[in-house]
């Protein structure tokens, strides 16, 4: 099977950061990822958590003992996460480097999914976590790799969004650049 | 037993472990039986100290992490047993301070005090080497002959903390992962 231009890129980007533990509760998008990060990248330990809470949880103790994690979830997970962010990370300054397949952002046919997936960004700001949104497939892995470093500098965790058009195949970078006029809401 | 009787018999017994507290009473106690660099106390995040453990434990196979956890706490991310089970490290024991209420705010029984059994629940969820300990030498024993992954619950009583850890949250951090990183 082929990997998509966009998983590459993230198990790419995630490696040349300096991880080499990836904590994940699946969804179908990553599903890519995590089996290019199987067949291809022998040095990365893929960790599964039940829960994001729990994978943020798991996260923060691989970093307390010396390890750069990346904690790799759907954006309804960040809900599920919400405690272990704001009680754990933030204040500890304990950052990892996150992944969020986005829901309920352009392209979406679940109206389960679109409250929070509107919602995202601007949870993300209120608990001061920053995030970049990769814009196209070939673009993912400097995203990500941009929002590793920033998140183990800071030591403040950063995330990278992943748009539902773009893990779909369906985005090509002159939608994308459509895409941010209408929205206007994009952070850089 | 008390639960800082409890915790003293932990801290005795874990020599240069890495030992990480669940928030509120559980860390108060360790704080009180014994302050040391690699204790890590939370002051959040509750459910989450089997977690964190986990990831040390899967950090540094190296050293040996101790998990002071309470009843409620554990009810809040009961899936960690089922991922401490899948993922076995050797090195990680969680012991469960079990006094059936939660003590911290306010001693409203949790359910274990209506017959909800955590070691059952570890074991079903394949955490092999498992114990339910009321007295400190029970618990001596189980923490001298942990070998692979444990889970023990300790029956407690409460009692009312006598100090907390400082407050400041990345002088915590950074002093553990000082500590772990010198020998």
């Amino acid at each position: 099977m082929t990997v998509p231009t966009w998983a590459a890129g993230v198990c790419a980007g995630v490696h040349a950061v300096g991880c080499r533990d990836v904590v994940y509760v699946p969804d179908n998008p990553l599903s890519h990822v995590l089996r290019t990060f199987g067949e291809q990248y022998p040095d990365v330990r893929l960790i599964l958590a039940t829960r994001e809470e729990e994978a943020f949880g798991i996260a923060a103790g691989l970093y307390l003992g010396g390890r750069m994690p990346a904690v790799m979830l759907q954006s309804s997970g960040l809900g599920n996460s919400l405690n272990a962010l704001t009680s754990l990370l933030v204040p500890y300054q304990i950052p990892v480097l996150m992944v969020v397949s986005m829901r309920g952002d352009e392209g979406e046919w679940n109206s389960a999914q679109m409250p929070m997936g509107r919602a995202v960004r601007d949870i993300l700001n209120a608990i001061g976590i920053a995030h970049v949104t990769a814009e196209s497939a070939e673009q993912v892995a400097a995203a990500v790799r941009q929002a590793g470093t920033n998140a183990f500098s800071s030591r403040v965790s950063c995330a990278c969004l992943l748009p539902k058009l773009l893990t779909a195949g369906e985005l090509t970078p002159r939608q994308t650049a459509d895409m941010t006029v209408e929205s206007g809401r994009r952070q850089p | 037993m008390t639960r800082l009787d409890a915790t003293r018999v932990v801290v005795e017994r874990a020599r240069d472990a890495a030992i990480v507290a669940s928030l509120g009473h559980p860390a108060y106690d360790l704080f009180a039986a014994g302050d040391r660099p690699r204790n890590f106390y939370t002051w959040g995040s509750m459910g989450l100290a089997s977690s964190i453990g986990l990831g040390v434990a899967l950090a540094r196979p190296d050293v040996r992490v101790v998990v002071l956890d309470g009843d409620g706490s554990l009810l809040m991310n009961l899936g960690s047993l089922a991922t401490i089970g899948l993922l076995q490290p050797a090195n990680l024991t969680v012991v469960v301070m079990d006094n059936e209420e939660y003590g911290t705010t306010g001693g409203q029984k949790t359910p274990t005090a209506h017959g909800a059994d955590l070691e059952a629940a570890a074991r079903a969820m394949r955490i092999h080497a498992t114990a339910t300990v009321r007295t400190v030498d029970e618990l001596a024993h189980a923490i001298d002959n942990a070998r692979r992954t444990t889970f023990i619950v300790a029956k407690v009583r409460e009692s009312a903390p006598t100090a907390k850890p400082p407050l400041d949250c990345v002088f915590l951090k950074q002093r553990f992962m000082d500590a772990m990183e010198r020998p």
